[in-house]
């Protein structure tokens, strides 16, 4: 049990998959960091700023609000779907860098 | 039948938590049951840290009380996980250390970060547990008809979870959580079944039947938040406030790999997106099936709607199918509470234990035995202190409380998370400027909002503010100006720290980020921690 000790093992190895997976990764969680954020902060400022839009209604007595509300959810699950299949890609260069 | 039905529910839990005790051989066991969850197991266990009373009881008695602005926390507490998944999960995992303090330390070698990380993982699993206590006991008096009043339903809570995680540890708590986030998703399911069938398996006539009993406006937002602002900065801390909870943290550490503990988030994103989708319906429904009146004659502030709702769907008050779905979903209640307060213990005596007695009091010399031992005198006293700050709570609003630590969470940690994985320049100066500066921030700024001031008329005797004079902060959530001066005391901190030289700080970052990517030394191996 010596957690807090340096594991100072052998060096980091620097190569091409490294370089790579660094700056592919780096590209995807900042592009889809800024994708959700901006999606997500829409709601919040049209329920405080265009309250007549959010209770328009869609579908019956379905409203504008629910269904950006329930647009919402589908997209957290769809952004999560993609950041798992791209995840396969950074999994294979990770085992590259590491050779 | 309530009564009885929890006990059963408590007696199972109590079952596996001695179960577990015999499998607890090590510290390593205790904090993060030997890191050998396996990723669906612990994706569920984190929705059953997650979808605790506030989400489960707070969202749907929102919604109840306000349409649509309650519905508004479901969305955000969601895509939270988002902030999670994308950034934090897995190189923490990658990082293979069992606290927030353990990595700042592996980064930015300097002890002085350990104290201040600990602290602030501490105060931040203490406000967040205060809310559960206090939920749980105005929930065992009521359902008891008054018979057992807060000021013993707390101590009794306190003690059933200083009884799981001493006994059982991580190993138990997370098999409670697993229990409990199923059950909580199966009463959740049946309850959204019922509502959907008795209105014609459509949201659009439940909503219907809202508006024609609290008009129009009860479909649209701003009947709760009248101020835009106000919603942003609430947006803003259920948004970024989840990736910097120290009880959500530490489950990264119990699976064995990145891979799993991305796997795991997936996981925990389908069950509690199913589940915030379910309050939308709930929430609607106790609205129309029970009314308004009767919820805030329960509670005022709307905790109740769920188990009245159960009642009313299963046959209504007086028959017996109502009082079992009374019983059926307050039990419920009462695991999801004693589960989640688990968690939040277990992070605060791990962050005591691990970080102050063994990291700064003894050096890093106590031995394994010593340490289990430490672990668990912590937890007894994290507990004793939950339980003594929730009596001296039980007639706040709770709500506050966790809007509190979400505040705090996403202004002290966060920004230290953020820039220790990606900053070079960062050091250990910045990272004490920015947990205590965030700290500080958020707590000045919410003992001066309307949470704690404001003049109630003279007749309030319940609910009233703490200090009677105006607010001078306007917002109830203090995010949108506490998570900047988070990330801006980080920043002056590092600069102000940059003239003191930190010799290796550089290399240790290089050597960091090449195991926070690739997981190399961790993949596949508990014994990492070694």
């Amino acid at each position: 049990m010596t957690v807090s000790r340096l594991q100072s093992g052998s060096p980091p190895v620097r190569n091409a998959a490294y370089a790579r997976l660094v700056a592919e990764r780096n590209r995807f969680t900042v592009i889809m960091t800024i994708t959700f954020l901006v999606l997500y902060f829409m709601l919040p400022i049209l329920a405080g700023y265009n309250k007549p839009l959010m209770a328009t209604k869609v579908f019956g007595n379905v409203t504008f609000g629910y269904v950006f509300a329930f647009l919402e959810f589908a997209m957290g699950w769809i952004m999560a779907a993609i950041y798992v299949v791209k995840a396969r890609t950074f999994d294979r260069l990770a085992a590259e860098a590491q050779r | 039948m309530t009564l009885l039905l929890s006990a059963i529910i408590v007696a199972i839990t109590l079952g596996i938590t001695f179960w577990a005790s015999r499998r607890n051989t090590s510290a390593s066991d205790f904090y993060v049951a030997g890191g050998r969850i396996s990723a669906p197991q612990n994706g569920i266990a984190i929705a059953g840290d997650y979808m605790s009373a506030a989400s489960f009881l707070g969202i749907t008695g929102l919604i109840a009380l306000n349409g649509y602005d309650g519905f508004m926390y479901s969305v955000g507490w969601f895509i939270a996980y988002l902030t999670v998944l994308f950034i934090v999960a897995e190189p923490l995992r990658n990082l293979g250390k069992y606290t927030l303090a353990d990595m700042l330390v592996y980064r930015l070698k300097d002890q002085r970060v350990r104290t201040y990380a600990a602290i602030s993982t501490i105060v931040v699993s203490t406000f967040y547990m205060i809310a559960q206590v206090v939920g749980a006991g105005s929930l065992i008096s009521l359902l008891s008809g008054g018979v057992i009043g807060a000021g013993l339903a707390i101590p009794l809570v306190g003690v059933l979870m200083i009884i799981y995680v001493v006994v059982g540890g991580m190993l138990a708590t997370t098999w409670v959580q697993i229990i409990k986030a199923v059950l909580l998703m199966f009463a959740t399911i049946v309850m959204t079944v019922l509502i959907l069938s008795r209105f014609g398996w459509s949201f659009s006539s439940l909503l219907g039947a809202v508006e024609q009993r609290n008009g129009a406006e009860f479909l649209g937002a701003g009947v709760k938040y009248k101020n835009p602002i106000d919603l942003i900065s609430l947006g803003l801390a259920l948004v970024l406030g989840t990736a910097g909870l120290p009880h959500i943290l530490v489950r990264f550490y119990t699976v064995p790999t990145a891979q799993d503990a991305r796997k795991s988030v997936v996981w925990a994103m389908v069950l509690i997106g199913a589940f915030y989708v379910m309050t939308a319906f709930m929430g609607n429904a106790a609205n129309v099936l029970v009314g308004k009146d009767t919820i805030t004659r329960e509670n005022a502030a709307g905790n109740m709607a769920a188990p009245l709702l159960a009642q009313a769907l299963f046959g209504g008050a007086g028959t017996v199918g109502g009082e079992f779905g009374l019983a059926f979903v307050t039990a419920v209640a009462f695991a999801t509470i004693l589960a989640v307060v688990a968690g939040l213990t277990i992070a605060a005596s791990t962050s005591f234990t691990h970080d102050i007695y063994k990291g700064v009091i003894r050096k890093g010399q106590a031995t394994e035995r010593e340490e289990f031992r430490v672990a668990r005198l912590a937890t007894v006293g994290v507990g004793v202190i939950a339980i003594l700050l929730g009596l001296a709570a039980q007639t706040q609003n709770v709500a506050f409380l966790v809007a509190l630590a979400f505040a705090i969470a996403a202004s002290s940690n966060l920004p230290v998370i953020l820039f220790t994985l990606f900053w070079r320049k960062f050091n250990a100066t910045g990272a004490i400027w920015g947990i205590v500066g965030g700290i500080l921030t958020c707590l000045a700024l919410i003992a001066v909002s309307p949470n704690i001031r404001g003049i109630d008329p003279p007749e309030k005797t319940t609910g009233r503010h703490l200090v009677q004079a105006p607010a001078i902060f306007p917002l109830e959530n203090p995010g949108i100006v506490s998570i900047p001066a988070g990330f801006l005391f980080a920043v002056l901190g590092t600069l102000v720290g940059a003239a003191r030289r930190n010799e290796g700080a550089e290399q240790a970052f290089e050597e960091m980020q090449f195991r926070a990517y690739t997981g190399a030394g961790v993949d596949g191996t508990v014994a990492a921690h070694d």
